[in-house]
């Protein structure tokens, strides 16, 4: 089954500035090396927006600093036009994140996982929320289990369950297909452009499955060490790097093609 | 701060407790063997030696309110681990969850923890020594809040440690209290020490809790200079904390160690 590429959203959740989202010359150096150099984007309400590249492109490191984690050593971050560093609290209400790289503590059941993110999130009605939201990822009977004892697929899953509980204006998603089934990816990507439809939610997604991104993204941006190198719908990005006789997006191959590039750089 | 937050970390931790014998078990086992020890040890002294009856007041006394102040300062370091071991801490930091809030957490929920252990070990004293502790707690208290208060400083710098220098110095969390054991004259009065070292043992706060809380035990009134010259100290360790945790913090995300951490 393949999905359409979101529209533009219905009915937008709530005002916002123009650009959810904007990013102006962000540079982060690690001692003398710069993972990113310069990057700058925005991005509007309601878009599904995928961040590509290969590894250590900086795609990650961009993530971090949007989220606080990382400091940037220069550059501008503009969240629901609020600078997330000082306005930690009302920007983070409204923004979640997931990754399968971040874990829960492993002795806690499920529901008490998402029992702790919902207070910390002021969740109203946590439990029947969380009830909620393991019905429609389908892990409702791993609801008592440790999370220790969760296969891949079923940690993926209570990510996404933690990703939707505060019903975020803005998700910032890194692999979130990663580990899942392909029913189960199905069933995650119409969520994704059904809550962009109904709701106007905005995605900033990381993902290595260029197929997964050309089904949900409208729009793609490319980093390659650290520097925006492309940056429009799959195909004017496919047009613009391979030919501008295409007719089908092909990110994979401008993937394979900017992996393979640094590949032979490294050697 | 925001108190949903911070009881959303105290929910957390008090589910990994109900979860974690380990967590039990540091709560509750060391105390207790602490005392069940110190007491065997009190008994034979007064029997073998003339010392005066007190002793046992003093050792046992001495080995519960040093078991709160250990547990109190590792178990804050240990909740702090066992988010980074479980690769929680940044899904926590996600969230509109503050720094300061966290810690606020952490120090709620183990504070209700070490004296939860004091009052077990309290009982286990009374039961197999008959020393009861109890009734002197009322005295005792203002000088608990010396070792509360140096206990947070220290717990939260080395959490700080953690964040800028990750894991790999973990082991201070649990070694750092046998540093401080012997220069804060827990069993002994200061003058026990060599001259040239008992400068270092009045710059801890402890000797200052402990040397009070000895007299308190003997039936002397509360020296309420040595009172005030620990919370100062402690005070002074707790906005040195603060401070050196603030700057740990913000190192450890200027060099995005605060990501790698495991």
């Amino acid at each position: 089954m393949f999905l359409t590429p979101p529209d533009a959203p219905h009915k937008p959740h709530r005002p916002e500035p123009a650009a959810l989202l904007e990013i102006a010359d962000l540079t982060k150096d690690f001692g003398g090396f710069r993972a990113v150099d310069g990057v700058s984007f925005s991005i509007r309400a309601g878009e599904i927006v995928g961040l590509l590249g290969a590894n250590g492109a900086g795609k990650s490191t961009t993530v971090h600093m949007l989220l606080g984690f990382i400091l940037p050593s220069a550059g501008r971050i503009r969240l629901f036009g609020l600078d997330p560093l000082h306005h930690r609290e009302a920007v983070m209400t409204r923004v979640n994140f997931m990754s399968p790289y971040v874990g829960f503590p492993m002795r806690l059941s499920v529901f008490e996982n998402l029992l702790v993110y919902a207070k910390l999130y002021a969740v109203p009605n946590a439990r029947a929320k969380i009830g909620d939201l393991l019905d429609l990822f389908d892990i409702a009977d791993v609801a008592n289990k440790r999370y220790a004892q969760l296969s891949s697929g079923e940690a993926t899953r209570v990510g996404l369950c933690k990703a939707f509980l505060n019903d975020p204006d803005f998700l910032i998603l890194d692999e979130p297909l990663a580990s899942l089934d392909p029913r189960a990816a199905v069933h995650v990507k119409q969520l994704l452009v059904e809550r962009q439809r109904q709701r106007g939610l905005t995605v900033l997604l990381t993902s290595h499955n260029m197929f997964h991104v050309e089904e949900i993204c409208r729009r793609v941006i490319f980093l390659d060490r650290g520097r925006v190198v492309a940056d429009g719908s799959p195909l004017d990005v496919t047009r613009t790097m391979l030919s501008s006789a295409r007719t089908v997006p092909a990110l994979r191959e401008i993937f394979l093609s900017m992996s393979g590039r640094k590949a032979r750089e490294s050697a | 701060m925001k108190a949903h937050r911070i009881g959303a970390v105290v929910l957390r931790q008090a589910y990994e407790a109900r979860h974690n014998l380990d967590r039990v078990t540091d709560a509750l086992y060391w105390p207790v063997i602490d005392v069940l020890l110190w007491g065997f040890m009190s008994l034979y002294i007064s029997r073998q030696m003339s010392v005066g009856p007190h002793i046992a007041s003093y050792l046992l006394g001495m080995a519960i309110l040093w078991a709160l102040f250990r547990s109190f300062q590792r178990d804050i370091a240990v909740a702090f681990l066992s988010d980074v071991w479980s690769r929680n801490l940044i899904g926590l930091f996600s969230t509109p969850l503050s720094i300061q809030e966290y810690v606020a957490g952490l120090v709620l929920i183990n504070l209700l923890k070490a004296v939860a252990g004091m009052l077990v070990a309290g009982l286990v004293a009374w039961a197999c020594y008959s020393f009861d502790i109890f009734p002197a707690l009322p005295a005792l208290l203002p000088h608990l809040g010396i070792l509360v208060l140096f206990a947070v400083a220290v717990g939260i710098f080395i959490t700080g440690l953690i964040f800028r220098f990750s894991t790999r110095i973990q082991s201070l969390t649990w070694s750092i209290t046998g540093l401080i054991m012997p220069f804060s004259c827990v069993f002994y009065p200061v003058g026990t020490l060599p001259a040239a070292i008992r400068p270092l043992a009045f710059a801890l706060p402890t000797t200052y809790a402990f040397e009070g809380m000895r007299a308190v035990l003997a039936g002397a009134p509360i020296r309420y200079a040595y009172l005030a010259l620990g919370y100062v100290l402690s005070a002074c360790y707790l906005a040195g904390a603060a401070f050196a945790f603030a700057r740990l913090f913000m190192a450890a995300r200027a060099s995005g160690l605060l990501v790698k951490i495991e």
